[in-house]
């Protein structure tokens, strides 16, 4: 019966699959893009930097007192060795970036002071679970500008443990610039740089040279001494249980200790790294974690409140859409019903018919759906929307609802109609 | 003669209707949010503090100059403006570094900071960052006494066992209440923090300011001129912009813009296709009536007049329905999201308006003329 009726009226019946496809690709393109909105938007946040720090557990205590300036030396550090530790802690699939950090006060060749910098650029590091990353603060001062030359690249085959990147305002007080050679004096040791890059932070660092670590580590002999640990870490926006357990975490009961230990916060983040690095405090960067946590929410939210404008058009586009074909086949209905058929009979048989070229333009609209969602996630941020399996069983409900209600009221009303009407066409 | 048939054909306009009206709602809707989206969104992104600093040219610049810089920026666009002078102050024997700031300057210009307690606010109170309170077992409540010794002592080379009488007499001292202690987790927590007021009395002197911070909703373009401006205007200073935050800020901003635009045209292009669907269906379910009026000797002319009208004035009144529904729609939205109205734009109103007919236009027009070319006894006959 129903592949008679797709014959005879195969024109409307792909009208109806069409517009449900619309509406289908509409509802699962906007679906798919919510659910992932999160993730990407997060992503495109690692652009402001670090958002924990790793700090030894005594800083800065005793300053010298004939020291104006009111630096005091740091009298503890943390370990390089506890560095590789960073990558074993129970959310370490969502650190992106972690690099050390030492602080070496030296002076230029005039006897000018200068703060000399240690760190990693694009360390390369192969983990224990297969994993590599290439660490350093490359990806962690995206707005830094290379006005001259090239970051220090550590994988490189020129690279040499005395390449140095100047910012602007010291590279231009010591007239210096990309291929020079550089002299510092530590207070232990004095070293030549050779400059290959110069760059422009738009900010204090702008004053410092930037080395790699060991090389820093050796005008103080500081051999295996880091001073901080800065991490960029994917993390969930803050709640009330999040900060309750960042004033204090063994103030949790054992369920609420267990599900923010689980959850991506930045706070249970940081404790985490306190855990493996030893001797450490570790604390969120408000600045970066506070406000990322506060875009993430709006961005998510917003996405959300456009989905549900789209699938309550989609929704009511469908039950329109369905109830404007069953008015079409008034006349079909009242034959149906002088012939002597029965009301559960004709409803069945319609809504059968109705029910199948959904499920097919559904279908269609799918695959179209999930398309729309590649495209603005490729043209926006780069990559691909993750296709969460949860949007097929969302979308399939509502269509098949709205189909429903779409269609049934349309069928009682015609059938409630004398059959010699409808067939006349008076309505 | 139109108003007349659509009467007749009520149920079935109703439905057209409605599926205009859903059309034009979305579009007033999702253009709304997209054209209101930047401002929202970047006034979101002033909670990552101070996008431009104001430096002195040389040793320190004057409020006056602070105040000159201000200027330059329009108020409504000056979230917050925090000017800060930095001494060197003594608490318990140990050296500190002390700002002196406007409270609500700061407050406004760095939301980021956790206050643990409250604010300073009035004379004698002071914020202290969370690791000299650490330094000191300093909790909120408790009283400090901050010293200061003027820079001609240092200079002299003694240290702080005052030698003589007269050295001693030259350290002034204020006491103060911690009200409140800074959490940011960045360089904030070494310092202490007091009113400019109480510096200047603890220091005995009208010192000049290190640094101004403000916290400018603009995007990086703008802030550059403002930035100019302030050089070229005001003496003694040099303005500039925090890059961290500035670029990041264009950075992300311009993506989620893209994202907001791309959604919006993905669901504007669907729900057209389906607005346009529903007419044509409208239109061809009416081959019978064209036909036979054809057949009864009326011109192509007025039939796809008559058709037009009817889908045009669909289009109008759906549009009216829906354009008003979707303005509704963005302001639940951007009260929802950002707790805050928009900006209402009269002109997306005729706009909506305007578009719904030209789409319920076209898509009638392509059925009506494939039909009425038909020979009218080929459609009655019913094929």
């Amino acid at each position: 019966m129903i592949k008679g009726a797709f014959v005879r009226q195969w024109k409307k019946m792909l009208m109806i699959a069409f517009t449900v496809a619309l509406g289908t690709s509409l509802a699962s393109a906007m679906l798919s893009v919510m659910m992932d909105i999160g993730d990407k938007v997060n992503q495109e946040l690692k652009t402001y930097g670090a958002n924990i720090t790793v700090v030894p557990k005594e800083t800065s205590i005793v300053s010298d007192l004939y020291d104006v300036q009111g630096e005091g030396g740091t009298s503890a550090y943390l370990k390089e060795e506890d560095l590789g530790k960073v990558m074993t802690i129970f959310w370490a699939f969502n650190i992106v970036d972690y690099a050390p950090i030492v602080n070496v006060p030296a002076q230029t060749a005039d006897g000018d002071d200068v703060t000399v910098v240690g760190s990693w650029f694009n360390h390369h590091l192969d983990l224990p679970t297969g994993q590599s990353l290439d660490a350093g603060i490359m990806s962690l001062r995206s707005w830094w500008t290379i006005t001259e030359g090239n970051w220090i690249d550590e994988q490189a085959d020129g690279y040499s443990e005395n390449d140095a990147m100047l910012g602007t305002a010291i590279a231009k007080k010591l007239g210096a610039s990309v291929g020079d050679t550089v002299h510092i004096k530590g207070t232990k040791h004095d070293a030549d740089y050779k400059v290959v890059g110069i760059f422009d932070a738009g900010g204090e660092e702008d004053d410092r040279i930037f080395v790699a670590l060991d090389t820093a580590q050796k005008l103080d002999d500081m051999d295996g001494q880091v001073a901080s640990i800065e991490v960029s870490a994917l993390t969930t926006p803050d709640n009330e249980l999040a900060e309750k357990a960042a004033k204090d975490p063994s103030a949790l009961t054992v369920d609420q200790y267990e599900t923010w230990y689980c959850t991506a916060y930045a706070s249970s983040i940081a404790y985490q790294l306190q855990e493996v690095i030893k001797d450490s405090v570790a604390a969120p960067v408000r600045q970066v974690a506070d406000s990322e946590g506060n875009i993430l929410e709006k961005t998510q939210l917003l996405m959300v409140l456009i989905t549900v404008l789209s699938m309550i058009g989609a929704a009511l586009g469908i039950m329109n859409l369905v109830t404007a074909s069953v008015m079409e086949r008034s006349k079909e209905i009242g034959l149906l019903k002088a012939l002597g058929a029965q009301n559960g009979a004709i409803t069945g048989l319609v809504l059968s018919e109705i029910l199948f070229t959904a499920i097919v333009g559904g279908a269609a609209g799918f695959l179209g759906g999930f398309g729309f969602a590649q495209i603005i996630g490729r043209s926006v941020f780069g990559s691909s929307i993750t296709i969460r399996p949860m949007v097929i069983p969302i979308v399939a409900v509502l269509v098949i609802a709205m189909t429903l209600l779409g269609s049934l009221p349309a069928i009682r009303m015609l059938m409630r109609l004398e059959p010699a009407e409808v067939l006349h066409g008076r309505q | 003669m139109i108003s007349a048939s659509l009467l007749r054909r009520r149920s079935r306009m109703l439905i057209a209707l409605l599926s205009v009206a859903i059309g034009a709602m979305i579009l007033s809707g999702l253009v709304t949010i997209y054209y209101d989206v930047p401002r929202q969104m970047g006034a979101q992104f002033r909670r990552y503090g101070s996008n431009m600093i104001v430096l002195p040219k040389e040793e320190e610049f004057s409020a006056e100059d602070a105040e000159k810089a201000e200027e330059v920026i329009p108020s409504d666009e000056v979230v917050g403006a925090a000017p800060y002078r930095y001494e060197n102050v003594r608490i318990n024997q140990t050296t500190v570094l002390a700002a002196g700031t406007d409270m609500d300057g700061a407050r406004a210009s760095s939301p980021y900071w956790n206050v643990d307690g409250d604010w300073p606010a009035q004379t004698g109170q002071l914020l202290v960052g969370k690791e000299v309170a650490g330094k000191y077992g300093l909790k909120v409540g408790d009283p400090v006494t901050v010293t200061y010794t003027p820079e001609e002592v240092y200079g002299a080379g003694s240290d702080t066992e005052a030698e003589s009488e007269e050295e001693m007499i030259l350290d002034s001292e204020k006491d103060f209440t911690v009200t409140g202690i800074l959490d940011t987790g960045g360089s904030e927590e070494s310092y202490i923090y007091m009113s400019l007021e109480d510096l200047s009395e603890l220091t005995e002197t009208d010192g000049g300011l290190d640094i101004l911070e403000l916290s400018i909703t603009a995007n990086q373009d703008q802030l550059k001129d403002y930035a100019d401006k302030i050089n070229q205007t005001v003496d003694h200073v040099n303005a500039r912009l925090v890059k961290r935050v500035a670029q990041s800020e264009g950075t992300v901003l311009t993506k989620l813009q893209a994202l907001v635009l791309l959604v919006t045209v993905v669901v504007l292009a669907l729900t057209m296709i389906c607005v346009a669907t529903t007419m044509t269906a409208t239109v061809t379910e009416r081959k019978m009536e064209i036909g036979l009026r054809k057949a009864l000797g009326a011109s192509d002319r007025s039939i796809i007049q008559e058709f037009l009208g009817e889908g045009i004035l669909l289009g109008a009144v759906g549009g009216l329905i829906g354009a008003i529904l979707g303005f509704f729609f963005a302001q639940g939205v951007s009260m929802g999201v950002f707790n805050n109205s928009i900006v209402f734009r009269p002109l997306l109103l005729p706009i909506a308006i305007l578009v719904s007919m030209a789409v319920t236009g076209i898509a009638s027009m392509v059925p009506i003329r494939a039909t009425t070319r038909i020979d009218p006894a080929l459609v009655l006959k019913g094929e």
